[in-house]
């Protein structure tokens, strides 16, 4: 699933680490995430979201959307 | 087996990969030392405990490779812990069965009790696989885990069915029902490797 994590990251100027220590997940779940090899739950899609202060569609992109 | 995850960067991993090599070199390699030497049993048993300590560096070097490499998680450090002590409990106890069976010849609960006396820490071992699952909070890891343990159970059952037929119309040596668990463990090694490359 397509997202704008690394984007979102970057703007904050935050390492993969820094976003992994705030989610309390490893570096190697974000860099998954990052990269599209793994969906997270909702929970965690949730925990992601909020943690930028956007809407959960707002940072993952629907694979129904997606163009 | 430790759960060492995938992108280890290249001097823990080297390290890890040492280690382990060293382990299974001693593990193998000091029976067959042995049996060229002349030493009383007694010895003979302690010097097989030996390559038992290459263990403990291993485990801290898997440790360490799972730090940089960004997937490091407690659960997976008291998985580590407790394969330290089924392994070292293991050979204990292997060898004490083995040197009871063959001084006092056990007869009736005694050696029954023997007989089950190894299987022990295996079961503590299976029980510590289910402990990882349930103690990782890390989703991503856990899933990881699980993909590896569904290809050992998967390799397992092929080649437990493909053995056991060829087994039953006596084609190769019989082999022992505990052989299932290095078969596993083998499986699960191979299912890290696919979950690496995925």
């Amino acid at each position: 699933m397509d997202n704008r994590l690394r984007v979102l990251r970057a703007e904050r100027n935050w390492s993969q680490g820094d976003l992994a220590e705030r989610l309390e997940v490893s570096r190697q779940s974000v860099n998954a995430i990052e990269t599209g090899k793994y969906d997270p739950s909702l929970p965690l899609a949730f925990r992601i979201a909020e943690l930028f202060n956007l809407a959960i569609e707002e940072v993952f992109v629907s694979p129904s959307r997606a163009v | 087996m430790t759960i060492v995850e995938s992108a280890i960067q290249p001097p823990a991993k080297k390290a890890a990969f040492g280690w382990t090599a060293a382990f299974v070199i001693g593990m193998f390699g000091m029976p067959a030392a042995l049996h060229f030497v002349a030493l009383p049993p007694a010895l003979k048993m302690v010097m097989m405990l030996l390559p038992m300590l290459l263990l403990i560096p291993m485990i801290r070097a898997a440790n360490r490779a799972a730090r940089q490499c960004g997937c490091y998680s407690q659960a997976m450090q008291n998985y580590n812990r407790r394969m330290l002590v089924w392994s070292f409990v293991y050979v204990v106890a292997l060898l004490a069965a083995v040197w009871v069976y063959n001084t006092i010849h056990p007869t009736g609960i005694l050696a029954w009790a023997v007989a089950v006396l190894p299987s022990l820490p295996i079961l503590f071992f299976i029980w510590s696989m289910g402990a990882y699952l349930t103690e990782e909070r890390d989703e991503y890891l856990r899933q990881k885990a699980m993909t590896s343990a569904l290809w050992a159970t998967g390799i397992l059952l092929a080649v437990a069915t493909f053995y056991g037929f060829l087994d039953t119309f006596q084609l190769v040596p019989h082999v022992e029902g505990w052989a299932a668990v290095p078969v596993w463990a083998i499986g699960l090694g191979i299912g890290n490797l696919i979950a690496k490359r995925s």
